[in-house]
């Protein structure tokens, strides 16, 4: 069953590069048209506010409006600002809002216990994508949230599958998940300058070392997509005997090059991990947030600063001292 | 315009199912030929509809265009054979690895005036249609015959014309490439799996992650290094991957594979060159086969009786002997 996204309103709190990157693929794959989606940002600034009003989206300085426009709310601030956000907007969250936070490392459980001051079953989900997002090449798993029912979690992954492949998954896997795609086309772009450099080296021009290098990523990516195959088996039949390609793999073995991979996909997994401990343990230094992103915060209409949970000494993250906002 | 392989094995395979998912060509005006029925890819080819059969003369009967599918060291033996039933209008493409266009014309002038030869270098990802074709264009073909075989490989990926010396290089970055990224990816699943993923799931990220990324590279005009500045946020778990990538010196190891693939193929080159192998570098099995096939005498694929080596590109005797 197909559910219609023609009468939906989408909303992005945040409208830095994960909002830009998700509309873009969004508008390319037409599954919502953007006079339906809102982006909120006190920052005017940044590359892709622009970016994002040029695709006619409503942008606007008010993360209100974005709530109040919107059905799917994307929360695609850095995870930091993820509690000063819930708590400017927790009073406008109605019972159709879907909320959906792409912050590394934030749990389910932090959001609906921040959102619980407001409403009593807030619809939470939780997402990690990644910026191919933007050429619909996207990987996307979620997880989702007590109150979220089977056709928010079906909806999302409607609107996700548009932009890449998406699946659900149980939350405790989100973190090797932001080790693996969330990072994953940091180590794509490094060895594509690599192999571009090694290309050079051997007296192709630069343009061209790049365009090869990078199709025969794809290629071989797309290959083990479409296949059953194992990609040892893969990778087996493209090593003829004696011939260049088996020499070229044992010089990358000799150097540990799967270890290496193994190791960035674990310490990205492990910094993920540590970011949402330091979250849940409730008390940041307000040097560790950074100032002129709070001072914006703090100039919004209607924000005050015990309204978003600012003490004097230590930031509480997720507990907030008071129940009604001023 | 019917297009014809000579051997068919992967690559033939590949390409074939490239050209036909891309409706670039019909299979029935496809021709491939081998002495060894047993590969798996030959009933792959005949399910697709290629004409099959077991003489490499049929072949170039049946053809315009005509693919040297074969292993590097074959390749003499091949032109031998050939040689004679050549036309005006036949286009030999050589997809052999560090087999000069020089070469093959040098073999094939003895039976005609004005050889049409171009070489190119491909890679398995034709079979997906996302293949990187490089092809160099021989003394004897005409502006029109690159264009066509352009639009054949542009059907199943990237294809550009390329200045025949850099050809060796390309077969390091994108002829080996496929292997580096088969063998990156069985390590981000193995990665992904170390932190509790499923492998089916760490596979499946792992290579989207990939695709996703190099697709984002082709349709920008930005540089690897600021795309992969976009996706490292200050203190976060990517930046932090990434510096254990550069300790182990991640970069380099690249570099040195497309330089290690890419000076073998130069050895082979050299080899090949040097018109003297030994028959026991030729698989011998191969050679059987090779003699086996009615027309070809033992003189006719240059190896002397008597003599200790064999002559690649040497043909002693002026003209082939038939039986």
């Amino acid at each position: 069953k197909i559910i219609c996204l023609c009468r939906m309103s989408v909303g992005f709190i945040g409208a830095g590069q994960l909002a830009h990157a998700l509309v873009r693929g969004f508008t390319a794959a037409g599954v919502i048209a953007t006079h339906r989606i809102t982006a909120s940002s006190p920052d005017t600034d940044l590359p892709t506010v622009q970016g994002l009003r040029k695709l006619g989206v409503n942008f606007t300085t008010s993360n209100k409006e974005t709530v109040d426009k919107s059905d799917v709310l994307f929360l695609a601030v850095k995870p930091h600002i993820i509690p000063f956000v819930l708590d400017e907007i927790g009073p406008n969250i109605e019972d159709r809002h879907l909320i959906v936070s792409c912050a590394a490392g934030v749990t389910i459980s932090s959001i609906e216990k921040k959102l619980r001051q407001y409403r009593t079953a807030p619809k939470v989900m939780r997402c990690m994508t990644n910026t191919p997002v933007v050429v619909r090449e996207g990987a996307t798993v979620y997880a989702t949230g007590t109150h979220a029912e089977v056709e928010d979690g079906k909806l999302l992954e409607q609107l996700m599958a548009s932009v890449g492949y998406c699946t659900e998954v149980e939350e405790d896997l989100i973190d090797a998940v932001t080790g693996l795609s969330g990072s994953g086309p940091a180590y794509a772009f490094t060895a594509v300058d690599a192999l571009a450099d090694g290309g050079v080296k051997m007296g192709l021009p630069r343009r061209l070392a790049v365009r090869l290098g990078a199709q025969a990523l794809l290629g071989a990516a797309r290959m083990l997509l479409d296949s059953e195959q194992h990609p040892g088996q893969l990778k087996d039949n493209v090593c003829s005997p004696g011939g260049a390609t088996i020499h070229a793999l044992h010089v990358m073995e000799s150097g540990g090059f799967r270890s290496l991979l193994i190791n960035a996909v674990e310490a990205s997994c492990v910094r993920t991990r540590e970011l949402q401990f330091l979250a849940d343990q409730e008390k940041i230094s307000p040097a560790a947030i950074k100032k002129t992103t709070l001072d914006k915060v703090l100039q919004q209409p209607g924000v005050t600063a015990e309204g978003v949970g600012v003490k004097p000494r230590g930031i509480s993250m997720f507990s907030s001292p008071r129940t009604k906002k001023k």
